[in-house]
């Protein structure tokens, strides 16, 4: 009788877990049919396919121009976080390990407070000291919030690579700069790997903070898509977040394949 | 290495590469907290000179529509993280246990919404709850309504949106504490005779409750802060403080009420967080 119910139980659990699975995936999968339509409108199950739309997004110069702004933001975002992160981290492991929560604890601050109260809490700041936000504004919010991620992945790349390398390398003559390229740095090297394109995704994707931190003309994609769909809802603001969710599922691919998605740290 | 440098000059250079990182921390979290608390104390006085006062608290605090907004955020944020919990519970247990190479694929499945933006997210599920939208396509088609469900523009669409949004981080906090849960300390329960059902209730349950509490705590301050998907699918009818803060700043550019509103909703935020520890701390010392 035990194993009957056992059975039924694992049966009952199975279909849930897949139902809950479903339930994630369905939004994307829908967004991703309904760019697909070759209609006028937006409609599920799609009409018939096209590109059409992605080629309609494509021409709208707001959406071309918002995609550049947010690319050149993420990479510039991307790029700095990993420099910061990486010295960050670096100190980090020479630290003493009751000090370590602390620094831990900073480092992580951009993640543990709201994004938004964050971002109003600069605004406030930038407008005490009479100034106005600006591109400058909006790229430094971006690495305050990809910084994190980086500094994160690499401490658990760190950690997992034998703490006696680096002293071995100086103690057989290597000078610090050395031990920084030919040991640290590939070390360090997988979860460099996996917070960047994380720090870039997270970057790309950032809404509250670009709403509340740009200046005049800095729209990035995702506050010209909700723009968009504050006028219009048709397939081309679809394409738009359908090319999006390529770009996630690409770097999800990537971080799986270069250092297993289980490796990564939030 | 005969010219190394003294110990103590070592020990300051080894802080070197953290200096870029906490300087971006100081001018960009340390100081802007510091103003939002000063500018929250003050307002325009005559002459175009900042006074201090405590009147945007006062003002906000004795405004009825204010507790009910402040009731209704907090609300959201309990909603979505029970909802979160029962929803990701299962699913955390089942991948904990997963010992096949799908293991990959389904984790990936659950982090996946993580990696796509929030406005993404929120117009998908605009598209899905809207009067004409799939799943009343869906409903309507399989006869079970005649007209459309109010899914949208209503504190339900809110709850729905969310939940999905933030599902991902509970089942990440509950994962990280059920994988590390020792799979003989189960089959010990399980060897002494108690039903599959009791193990659960007795042993896997409480060791995972540093999960439940971690995951819980994050989705509900996640879910009091959040801006866009209330807004959108609100659809301007639920009002949220994060929605009248950023109203405050951007529309009427009341700094100084946007300022007292964010930070009375943190402490609400951190007081419930707070009570919740304390009533779960009695749970947490029998087992931990």
């Amino acid at each position: 009788m035990d194993k009957f119910w056992r059975r039924g139980w694992r049966g009952i659990h199975s279909l849930y877990t897949a139902l809950v699975y479903i339930y994630l995936i369905a939004p994307l999968l829908i967004i991703l049919a309904m760019s697909l339509n070759s209609g006028e409108l937006l409609s599920f199950p799609p009409e018939g396919l096209s590109v059409r739309w992605y080629v309609e997004a494509f021409h709208n110069t707001q959406f071309r121009s918002a995609f550049l702004t947010s690319i050149l933001v993420a990479a510039v975002a991307t790029l700095c976080s990993a420099l910061l992160g990486f010295g960050a981290a670096v100190a980090f492991m020479r630290l003493a390990t009751r000090r370590q929560n602390g620094f831990r604890l900073a480092m992580l601050s951009p993640l543990l407070l709201p994004e938004i109260l964050t971002s109003i809490a600069i605004l406030i700041a930038i407008n005490a000291v009479g100034w106005q936000p600006s591109y400058v504004s909006l790229q430094a919010g971006h690495i305050l919030i990809t910084m994190p991620y980086v500094f994160m992945n690499v401490v658990a790349s760190l950690q997992r690579a034998d703490p006696s390398l680096p002293l071995a390398a100086s103690g057989l003559g290597a000078s610090e700069w050395k031990v920084l390229l030919r040991v640290t740095i590939p070390s360090a090297k997988p979860g460099l790997i996996s917070g960047c394109l994380f720090a870039f995704v997270i970057s790309f994707d950032l809404f509250n903070l670009s709403l509340l931190l740009r200046g005049i003309g800095g729209i990035t994609l995702p506050l010209a898509l909700s723009d968009y769909m504050n006028w219009n809802l048709d397939p081309a603001a679809a394409a738009v977040s359908g090319t999006s969710v390529c770009l996630s599922i690409l770097a999800v691919i990537i971080i799986d394949r270069f250092v297993g998605l289980r490796s990564l740290r939030f | 290495m005969s010219g190394a440098p003294p110990a103590a000059a070592r020990r300051d250079f080894s802080w070197a590469p953290a200096v870029p990182a906490l300087s971006l921390i100081v001018i960009l979290i340390v100081l802007p907290y510091i103003s939002i608390l000063g500018a929250s104390f003050t307002k325009a006085g005559p002459g175009g000179h900042s006074v201090l006062t405590v009147s945007n608290y006062t003002d906000a605090l004795s405004d009825s529509f204010f507790y009910e907004t402040l009731a209704r955020t907090l609300g959201i944020g309990l909603t979505v993280s029970v909802a979160c919990l029962l929803i990701g519970y299962p699913v955390a247990l089942h991948l904990a246990r997963l010992r096949s190479r799908w293991g990959g694929l389904l984790y990936g499945l659950v982090l996946s919404p993580l990696l796509v933006g929030l406005v993404v997210r929120t117009f998908a599920w605009a598209v899905i709850l809207s009067d004409n939208g799939v799943a009343n396509g869906i409903l309507q088609s399989l006869g079970l309504t005649e007209d459309p469900l109010p899914l949208m523009n209503n504190t339900l669409g809110v709850v729905i949106g969310l939940t999905h949004i933030f599902l991902p981080f509970m089942v990440i906090s509950l994962l990280n504490v059920l994988q590390s849960i020792d799979p003989r300390v189960e089959a010990a329960a399980r060897s002494l005779g108690a039903s599959a059902f009791r193990t659960f209730l007795r042993v896997t349950l409480p060791l995972s409750l540093p999960g439940i509490i971690t995951g819980s705590i994050l989705v509900f301050l996640l879910g009091i802060s959040s801006y866009l998907t209330p807004l959108v699918l609100g659809g301007g009818i639920v009002k949220t403080i994060p929605i009248l803060v950023v109203q405050s700043l951007l529309t009427t550019f009341q700094w100084n009420v946007g300022a007292a509103l964010s930070l009375i909703l943190a402490c609400a935020g951190m007081l419930a967080v707070l009570i919740f520890l304390l009533a779960t701390s009695r749970w947490r010392k029998i087992d931990g």
